[in-house]
Order: structure tokens, then sequence, then C-alpha cells
């Protein structure tokens, strides 16, 4: 297994050199392997196909024009991650500072703490099939501040450990703690409403 | 949950909320949810709240149009 993973990094290390050196086929074979988690990654964090997709194309645009600045000392994905995260959130600011006047409050992740103790059903994601079940699930992802949602995506879905979703996000692991902490516990209280409010929770 | 605990307590169920799930839950936080039952469906409710974004939000490929727009805006083949 070790062996296998360590001649994927060496491949990929002669794929970087020959696509530093302008080799077309090098980059495009990068391209093609980092797209897909690239691409989730703008969708999980975006909400939405078409900045996922401007996401996408910032990142290789960025990823091919400074290859050579990227220095090796972590692996490439999680460079890529970083510099999509960075797209990502700053299209989610200057989005925020466009829907200023409607934006709702910031959530009071005190005040929903703790507000409904009853014991969730079990085999809840039998429900995940059940359409407005999954709006819930969208919306609270969605109303989730985009702090919040990058440490969230990163961490719970992406499958980042803390150092590296540290690493990608440039805070520190105890940040990345706190935020995943505020993130998990404001979605389950989404959930909780949402059960609350069709009887699933009494 | 707040106002039934001290804070120390709060702090080390925090803690584990903002850890891995999959790593061993502390002894003493273990401790304190066997003889708590709401610390148990708090925490318990966190966890399934994870599986489930975990089993909704799947990866999807990158559609045919949305990588051939990619590649042709790189020059890319």
């Amino acid at each position: 297994m070790e062996k296998s993973v360590n001649n994927l990094m060496n491949q990929e290390s002669e794929l970087i050199k020959l696509a530093r050196a302008g080799d077309r086929s090098a980059q495009s074979d990068l391209v093609k392997t980092h797209s897909g988690r690239i691409y989730n990654l703008g969708l999980r964090i975006m909400r939405n196909e078409e900045d996922a997709e401007d996401v996408l194309q910032e990142t290789f645009i960025i990823m091919l024009g400074k290859l050579d600045q990227f220095s090796g000392k972590s692996s490439l994905y999680t460079w890529l991650y970083r510099i999509a995260t960075n797209i990502a959130l700053q299209k989610l600011r200057e989005k925020k500072k466009l829907d200023a006047e409607i934006s709702v409050h910031e959530p009071n992740f005190e005040a929903l703490r703790g507000s409904q103790l009853k014991e969730w059903p079990d085999h809840l994601e039998d429900k995940v099939n059940d359409e407005q079940f999954r709006h819930c699930l969208a919306v609270a992802m969605e109303d989730l501040p985009e702090n919040y949602r990058a440490v969230f995506v990163l961490r719970d879905l992406e499958n980042l450990s803390t150092k590296e979703a540290a690493s990608v996000l440039s805070i520190s692991e105890a940040n990345v703690k706190v935020r995943l902490m505020r993130a998990r516990l404001f979605l389950r209280d989404k959930l909780a409403n949402h059960l609350k409010c069709v009887g699933d929770i009494r | 949950m707040k106002h039934q605990h001290d804070n120390t307590m709060i702090k080390k169920i925090e803690d584990q909320l903002g850890n891995d799930f999959d790593a061993e839950i502390v002894a003493e936080v273990a401790e304190h949810m066997r003889d708590c039952p709401d610390c148990k469906i708090y925490v318990d409710s966190v966890k399934q709240t994870i599986k489930l974004f975990r089993v909704t939000e799947t990866d999807t490929s990158v559609p045919e149009d949305v990588s051939d727009r990619l590649f042709k805006m790189l020059k890319l083949k």
C-alpha cells in the first residue's frame, strides 16, 4: 500500500517537473487527475454548478501559471485545495456584499445550542431520498457562514486532517477545531428544527 | 445543555465535537456521557448530522461540457 502511494507520488513529481518545463501533455494529465476533486470542492462550498465551474477554471489557471512556485512541501492536491478554497471564499464574500441588503442576521451559535434534547430516530439516512429532507440539508449548508462551511467541507466531507485543513485555510489547528465544532452544531440544530417541524422529534 | 454542566466538562465536550469522530472519545467525556443522557443524545445527534451530510454530498463527475470548456480555456487536450 505504502509502496503504491510512493509510486503515485513519484509519478506526480515527474509530471510536475515536466509540466513546469511546459510539457502540455503533463499539464493536461495534472488537470485530469485533480479536476474531479476540485470541482466537487467547488460545488460543496459554492452550492451551485455555475460558481463551481468558475472555481474549477480559476484554480487551474493559477496552477499552470504558478506551478514553479509550488514548493513540493505539501502534496499538490493540498496546494490546489488552498487555491480553490481561497477563490471560493473570495467569491462568497463578494456575493455577500452584493446581497448585504437582503442578508439575514449572523446566526447565534450559543442560542442554537441545546435547544432540543430529544433522541433522534434511527436510520435517518433512509430519509435522504425525501425531497423535503434533502432541501432542508441543502438550505442548512447554504445558511452556514462561509468560514464555517469551508472547514466543515474540508474536514467532514473531503476528509482532510485538522493539520491539512489548517494549512489549506492558513489558520491554526485550534481554529479549525473551533470552527468545525461550531459548524457541526449549527447544522445539527438546523436539522433538529426541521425534524421537530415534521414530527420526527416530539 | 450548558446550564446543567460545569464549564470544564462543556469545554471537553466541545473539544470532542471539533475533533475526529472516528477517534476514540476521551475517557472522561465517555464516562460523563454514560451518566448524562442529554449529552449522549446531543453528541449522537451531531454524529448523525455528519453522517447525513456525507450520504447526501456524494462525489459528482465533472460534466462533459464543463470539462470541455476547462480544457479549451487552458488550451490543453
